[in-house]
């Protein structure tokens, strides 16, 4: 085990001196990329086997990862690498299938709905086929399972979406034969709309822990939305464990539910993940800035460039001509909106390469720095 | 022998040179990531050929072959990848094997070198005497902003030095050599820089002289000679290729104090003025990097530089519209001029003058 560790670590010095890189294994990728996709060390690619159809606007993508992933729990995440009109792009979605799924037959599947205004899940849906090779990164999150041991009742407060995490905890707690009882809260806008309702369902039917409540909100009123009978039917529903996901306005009521019932925030554990949505363009320009590796967040105003902003935070970013020539300054900005001072362009909403010296945030941007 | 216009044609000739960039960022996508991607594919299997091919070198066709192959690939390499997406061409890809700020190039220079003394200093001083140290290289005196003294009479030598050793040279750039002649600086002062130099100098000359010879030990000469060989010529394309882009004859050049609150149509006057092109087929401007497009690359650094050969008509009509020589010619006769300058400046001014009457 030593000596292969030993040989790895000698052969990986051997390829940065050789490739002039840090991951010496992508330099053959390009070629690699049209032997055999599968072959490409850049990221893990996975083969996408089969799309399903969940709801109007919803797919279900199973794929097979090469043999180099390493595995998942229940309720974790992956980043899905697609290159889309050439720009390389980074979304996470919450693996829907259970752990023991990739075990038998390694595959996961990834339920993804097109979000309004989303650049890159409305490519997906339209150009991924079976067959295509697509890249994604190594599990992730902490939206886990209460540890086996005394089972605990659980609830979960799903919408939308927001199942995903929930689809694959249920079924692996059915593998389990859990014992306690297990309530799922599932809101949608109509019938239609239930993201895995074979699964939920067929589970609903033999598990009998489960009890299921979908409430579509759209065709039942406002007396689906979540309130306090909800809660109230859920048997001893302040002792238990509490499982959150879905949009923020179902979210923000949940926690404010609970909070006033007296369930601990230890009790309850919430995940969301969105495609980023572009800010309206008629935001005014500046607005609060986070430098994420240094913790700092501080507000702007007006078309102060993230350069001077970030100088005027105390940082001392790489520079050169403060003109927008060189690419010194270029750095990765994680979330939000910048306009490029000399095109007067706004930029996507996601994960890209900025120059901060020609960039003014327009809402709140957070930059890895 | 500035070119001058007025600041209103100035405001002008920023706003047409804007137009022609904000379209073509606009149009960025789909065919620049393959052509991109094409090219590094071209340049993974000639640098593979090369390397298999040099160990067979002991028949002569062969040996040949394996100098061209890598000798080629490093070219590719350093011209068409490195350096422009170095530039930040291909940074809207997002791909972080093609990041402007991370990318480390096949040669002696480090990436961060040349981030630092080619995309910062050189392209916003461009042609700038004293602030432009690629103006000569600060071997190499070109323009009488400098004064003449005797030793430049064997700046020749000195030229032919720099072109062979081309590598060595762009990775010690940094080093500002003449200041510390001139005592500005202390040798000192560089310590970090050389540490860099000597890990990647170090790191180049172990793979082409130790590593990949000892591999085949039996014929190693064979593959230690091929392997100079294909550093040479590349040595020898890349800075024939760098001279013709600014130290061709009619390539203006600038003073500190010119450049004082320089607005943008300056800038770009003095990008325009300062830079030659030269013409060629399509493997020419390949292999050049699009520096045989050296103006429009002077223009819009950041720009996919294979676009430079598609926008290169409009940029010359923009030249056209105020009166600004658009400075291109024939390979050869662009060398030739480069030529020529290095032989003028090379003699005291006196003597210089007194030929140029000559020759008109």
């Amino acid at each position: 085990m030593l000596s292969t560790i030993r040989s790895q670590g000698a052969l990986h010095w051997l390829g940065r001196q050789l490739f002039n890189r840090d991951d010496p294994g992508a330099f053959f990728d390009p070629l690699l990329a049209v032997l055999n996709p599968m072959w490409v060390r850049g990221f893990v690619p996975a083969r996408l086997l089969d799309v399903i159809d969940e709801t109007a606007d919803t797919r279900t993508f199973r794929l097979r990862p090469s043999a180099r992933w390493q595995g998942f729990r229940a309720g974790q995440h992956v980043n899905v690498i697609v290159d889309v009109d050439g720009v390389r792009q980074h979304r996470t979605f919450t693996i829907s299938s259970a752990p023991s799924q990739w075990r038998t037959d390694g595959t996961l599947t990834l339920t993804v709905k097109r979000h309004p205004g989303g650049h890159v899940t409305h490519w997906m849906h339209d150009h991924l086929r079976p067959g295509t090779i697509l890249g994604i990164s190594q599990a992730f999150g902490e939206f886990d399972l209460p540890p086996s041991g005394q089972p605990k009742p659980l609830l979960y407060i799903m919408g939308g979406s927001g199942v995903t995490p929930a689809l694959s905890h249920l079924v692996s707690l059915a593998e389990r034969d859990y014992r306690a009882p297990v309530t799922l809260l599932y809101y949608v806008r109509t019938q239609a709309d239930v993201i895995g309702a074979e699964t939920l369902y067929a589970l609903a039917a033999r598990w009998p822990a489960l009890s299921l409540h979908v409430f579509a909100t759209e065709e039942q009123g406002e007396a689906a939305l979540l309130n306090e009978q909800h809660l109230d039917a859920v048997p001893g529903f302040a002792a238990r464990d509490a499982y959150l996901c879905g949009p923020p306005g179902l979210m923000d009521r949940a926690n404010a539910l609970l909070a006033r019932y007296g369930v601990q925030e230890e009790q309850i554990r919430c995940t969301f993940f969105s495609a980023p949505t572009a800010v309206a363009a008629d935001t005014p320009l500046g607005g609060a800035v986070t430098f994420a590796r240094s913790d700092i967040h501080v507000d702007s105003d007006g078309d102060a460039p993230l350069l001077e902003i970030a100088e005027a935070a105390e940082l001392n970013p790489a520079y050169g001509c403060r003109m927008g020539i060189c690419h010194q300054c270029s750095c990765r900005k994680t979330e939000g909106t910048v306009v490029n001072r000399l095109t007067g362009k706004a930029s996507g909403p996601g994960e890209e390469t900025i120059q901060l010296c020609i960039s003014v945030p327009q809402g709140p941007v957070t930059v890895d720095l | 022998m500035t070119t001058q216009l007025t600041q209103s044609q100035l405001d002008d000739l920023a706003r047409d040179l804007d137009a022609i960039r904000d379209e073509v960022r606009a149009d960025l996508g789909e065919r620049d990531a393959r052509y991109i991607r094409r090219i590094i594919r071209l340049h993974r299997t000639l640098e593979i050929g090369g390397r298999v091919l040099m160990p067979f070198g002991f028949i002569p066709p062969v040996f040949v072959a394996g100098v061209a192959s890598l000798g080629v690939a490093k070219i590719i390499e350093n011209m068409e990848i490195g350096h422009n997406v170095m530039h930040g061409q291909y940074d809207w890809m997002n791909d972080p094997s093609l990041h402007s700020q991370t990318y480390e190039w096949d040669t002696v220079c480090t990436g961060d070198s040349w981030r630092q003394t080619h995309n910062y200093e050189h392209h916003t001083y461009t042609n700038v005497i004293g602030k432009d140290r690629d103006y000569g290289y600060a071997v190499l005196r070109l323009s009488d902003d400098e004064k003449w003294k005797p030793w430049h009479l064997l700046q020749f030598i000195n030229y032919l030095m720099l072109t062979v050793f081309f590598q060595w040279g762009v990775g010690l750039h940094e080093l500002e050599s003449e200041r510390i002649r001139r005592r500005e600086i202390k040798l000192s002062d560089k310590k970090a820089f050389l540490r860099d130099f000597f890990r990647k100098g170090g790191r180049q000359a172990f793979k082409d002289y130790v590593f990949f010879p000892a591999l085949t030990f039996p014929v190693f000469p064979i593959v230690l000679a091929g392997n100079v060989c294909a550093n040479l010529v590349r040595n020898l394309w890349s800075s024939t290729v760098i001279f013709c882009g600014h130290f061709t004859e009619d390539a203006e050049t600038f003073s500190e104090a010119s450049i004082e609150n320089e607005s943008r149509g300056q800038w770009y006057l003095r990008q325009l003025t300062g830079s030659s092109n030269f013409t060629g087929g399509k493997w020419v401007h390949i292999l050049s990097g699009h520096l045989s497009h050296q103006i429009e690359h002077h223009v819009f650094p950041d720009i996919p530089a294979h676009r430079y050969r598609e926008i290169a008509p409009r940029v010359e009509a923009v030249c056209r519209k105020y009166g600004l020589k658009y400075n291109t010619g024939s390979f050869g006769k662009q060398y030739w001029t480069v030529l020529k300058r290095i032989a003028h400046y090379s003699l005291p001014d006196r003597v210089r003058v007194k030929l140029e009457a000559q020759a008109v």
